[in-house]
């Protein structure tokens, strides 16, 4: 159920529709509450039977669509805004459900414990007939969207390019609410109603954080999908066991439906702050070490100027940046380590030959931008200098060719200084 | 009738015919009793002040939009006869361009149409994915994510999944909007290239200075159609005054008083 949940979550994902699930899955409730009412109604009590869960499937796959039928009425013909429709259909069918659900707690106390499991899940207690009935709906499910995949791609990137290449674009949308209502009601089962939606979206979300591509972003939240399934599974027989072991006069357990939901919450988080390029710690790594990079080179420009004395003093060096004096020092402690400076008796620094190159390359960079900015786009000379202040440390080898050739070597910038010349 | 009948009589169809196309958003007329023929083998500009109907006209040709009375034709035939053989440019802002897909597959999916249900791009479609790339000048940038592009190349590779359609008829929506010189070069050269092979391309322009130098032909909207016809015959100074101009002052008030009638609770 999570492999088919997490595929169909990535398309309402990227649809931007992220809140369907949770409105879909509070849908299904009252369905599932006549479900078991009709099981009541018909006497069915074996609990091994097929019919009960297949009455409830079908009653929460009804009401889910008729949710969905509202929803869609209340955008289209009333014009309300998603999010509110979205919103009411949630509350409302929910209510419904629990006014039954109190209802059916006084007369079937019996049939009311079956409901109560699909409200937060119970995996535990599914049978083989549950796993071979969600089992097959669930090959379904996948295997219609991945034969629709490029349909798919075509329709939530650009809907009026789709409708253009004659894709049965209205057809196509009921065929996957179809498939999501499906994917929900498999899925309540085991995570129950409450925490659906989050099996829908965390995989993709997480999934989306680690490719660009449609086909890799599928595999990915299916994968997702499966191992949130698996170590929920396995987290919480072992966390039961372990916990009863700890503490064995309380009865303690860890439901697996939440379970399932905390790992792959888990997942998607981790996916966020820490995936290669796009995840938050890695893109706040970046930054620092940029900002660190242009400091840096900052203070090797400084040094540069005020060469011709025999040395900077740190308070001279201090007046010219507006970092801390710790700071400072570890700066220039780099740059001893790495013999750019050396560091006097007097208490001053000096650059060593090897630091002078490095200077040099900095400020020829800077100077070369002053130039072209001034020269070819007509930028006032007063004005040059701050913009080449960013770009200097920006500016690779390879532009930094391309600028020589173009302007032909220069010797002089806008403010009649030398440039450094190239090694 | 043989192949060599029915091209005649192709020959002699206008591309583009429309009768009395009247197309309303809610209540409120947005394009009003347009009939128009365009014949083949034109680079043709739409222009007209905003909200005036171009994208509109464009939309409901291409059949995304119902219009409320009026019939619209190519070569003689409904679209749905002819579909394979018109290609559509959106606007580049009706996009979302952070979705995860890649230069090239976004120019592959030109051809989804085509290939229909279960069918997948093969390696001689990704072969002419690549050389049309080429001739937008983006063949370097195929595995590129789409939000990582600038402006105009997101246009360019826009125009390349139009090429690859291999169609007869092109409609681009604002192609020129806010792109850089070297794409807007590109995008005139190719489409006068397309034009030399005998297709018919369509394009809304907002530029009126450059009218005269891209297009041929001309079709000056303004929820009626004002002219349309050769640049020497229809884009002139009077023509222009009556799109863009004040003439239709009380028809504006008019629509503002029924529209104001009109609205309930929307």
């Amino acid at each position: 159920m999570c492999l088919c949940a997490a595929i169909v979550g990535v398309f309402i994902f990227l649809r931007k529709q992220s809140l369907l699930g949770e409105s879909l899955s509070h849908a299904a409730y009252p369905g599932v509450i006549i479900g078991v009412m009709l099981a009541g109604m018909f006497q069915v009590s074996d609990s091994q039977s097929l019919a009960i869960p297949l009455l409830i499937m079908s009653g929460a796959f009804i009401s889910a669509i008729i949710g969905l039928w509202v929803i869609h009425f209340l955008e289209h013909k009333v014009k309300i805004r998603s999010d509110a429709a979205l919103c009411f259909v949630l509350s409302s069918f929910f209510g419904i459900g629990i006014t039954f659900a109190s209802e059916i707690q006084s007369s079937h106390g019996v049939l009311y414990k079956q409901v109560q499991v699909y409200l937060y899940g119970q995996a535990a207690t599914m049978t083989d007939i549950h796993i071979i009935i969600y089992g097959f709906f669930s090959v379904l499910v996948v295997g219609v969207v991945f034969s629709l995949q490029k349909e798919l791609q075509v329709m939530i990137f650009d809907r009026d390019y789709a409708k253009s290449l004659a894709i049965p674009v209205k057809r196509i949308d009921t065929t996957i609410f179809i498939l999501v209502v499906l994917a929900v009601v498999i899925g309540i089962r085991s995570v129950g109603v409450v925490l659906m939606s989050a099996m829908l979206i965390a995989p993709a979300a997480a999934a989306r954080q680690f490719t660009n591509k449609l086909s890799v972003m599928l595999s990915l939240a299916a994968f997702f999908g499966i191992i949130s399934g698996f170590l929920g599974n396995y987290f919480s027989i072992e966390g039961s066991l372990y916990l009863s072991k700890q503490y064995p006069g309380v009865r303690l357990s860890i439901p697996t439906g939440p379970m399932i939901v905390v790992v792959a919450a888990a997942i998607c988080l981790f996916s966020l702050f820490f995936a290669p390029e796009r995840g938050l710690i890695v893109r706040l790594i970046r930054i620092a070490r940029f900002r660190y990079q242009c400091l840096y080179e900052n203070v090797l420009k400084t040094f540069w100027r005020s060469s011709g004395q025999d040395g900077v003093s740190i308070e001279s060096l201090a007046k010219y940046q507006t970092i801390s004096q710790t700071y400072l020092h570890l700066i220039l402690y780099q740059m001893s380590r790495k013999e750019w400076i050396a560091h006097e008796e007097n208490g001053l620094y000096r650059l060593t030959t090897k630091g002078q190159q490095q200077a040099s390359k900095v400020v020829r960079l800077h100077r070369l931008w002053e130039v072209y900015l001034a020269n070819y786009l007509g930028v006032g000379a007063e004005r040059v200098h701050c913009n080449a202040e960013e770009m200097e440390h920006i500016l690779t080898p390879e532009l930094e060719q391309e600028l020589t050739l173009l302007l032909n070597d220069p010797k002089i910038d806008p403010h009649h200084q030398p440039i450094p010349p190239k090694e | 009738m043989g192949i060599a009948e029915l091209y005649m009589e192709e020959q002699s169809q206008p591309v583009l015919q429309t009768y009395q196309l009247t197309v309303n958003y809610d209540k409120t007329p947005v394009l009003w009793d347009i009939s128009l023929e365009i014949p083949k083998g034109l680079l043709v500009g739409i222009i007209g002040p905003n909200g005036a109907g171009k994208s509109t006209f464009i939309k409901t040709a291409l059949g995304l939009i119902n219009p409320l009375s009026g019939k619209v034709e190519f070569f003689g035939k409904p679209l749905k006869a002819v579909r394979q053989r018109v290609a559509y440019v959106p606007q580049r802002e009706s996009v979302d361009w952070d979705f995860p897909i890649t230069v090239l597959d976004l120019v592959l999916m030109g051809r989804y149409g085509k290939l229909g249900l279960f069918h997948w791009p093969s390696s001689d479609d990704k072969a002419a994915a690549i050389r049309y790339l080429d001739m937008v000048d983006m063949s370097q940038y195929g595995h590129r994510q789409i939000s990582q592009l600038s402006g105009g190349q997101q246009q360019r590779v826009f125009i390349a999944r139009a090429l690859f359609q291999e169609a007869d008829i092109y409609f681009l929506d604002e192609p020129f909007t806010a792109i850089d010189l070297a794409t807007e070069r590109i995008i005139v050269d190719l489409l006068c290239r397309l034009k030399e092979q005998g297709k018919t391309v369509f394009v809304v322009h907002h530029d009126l200075s450059s009218v005269e130098s891209y297009f041929d032909w001309v079709i000056m909207l303004n929820m009626r159609l004002i002219a349309c016809g050769s640049i020497a015959k229809a884009f002139n100074p009077q023509n222009l005054a009556l799109t863009y101009g004040k003439s239709y002052a009380l028809f504006d008030e008019a629509l503002k008083l029924s529209q104001n009638k009109t609205t309930g609770l929307t």
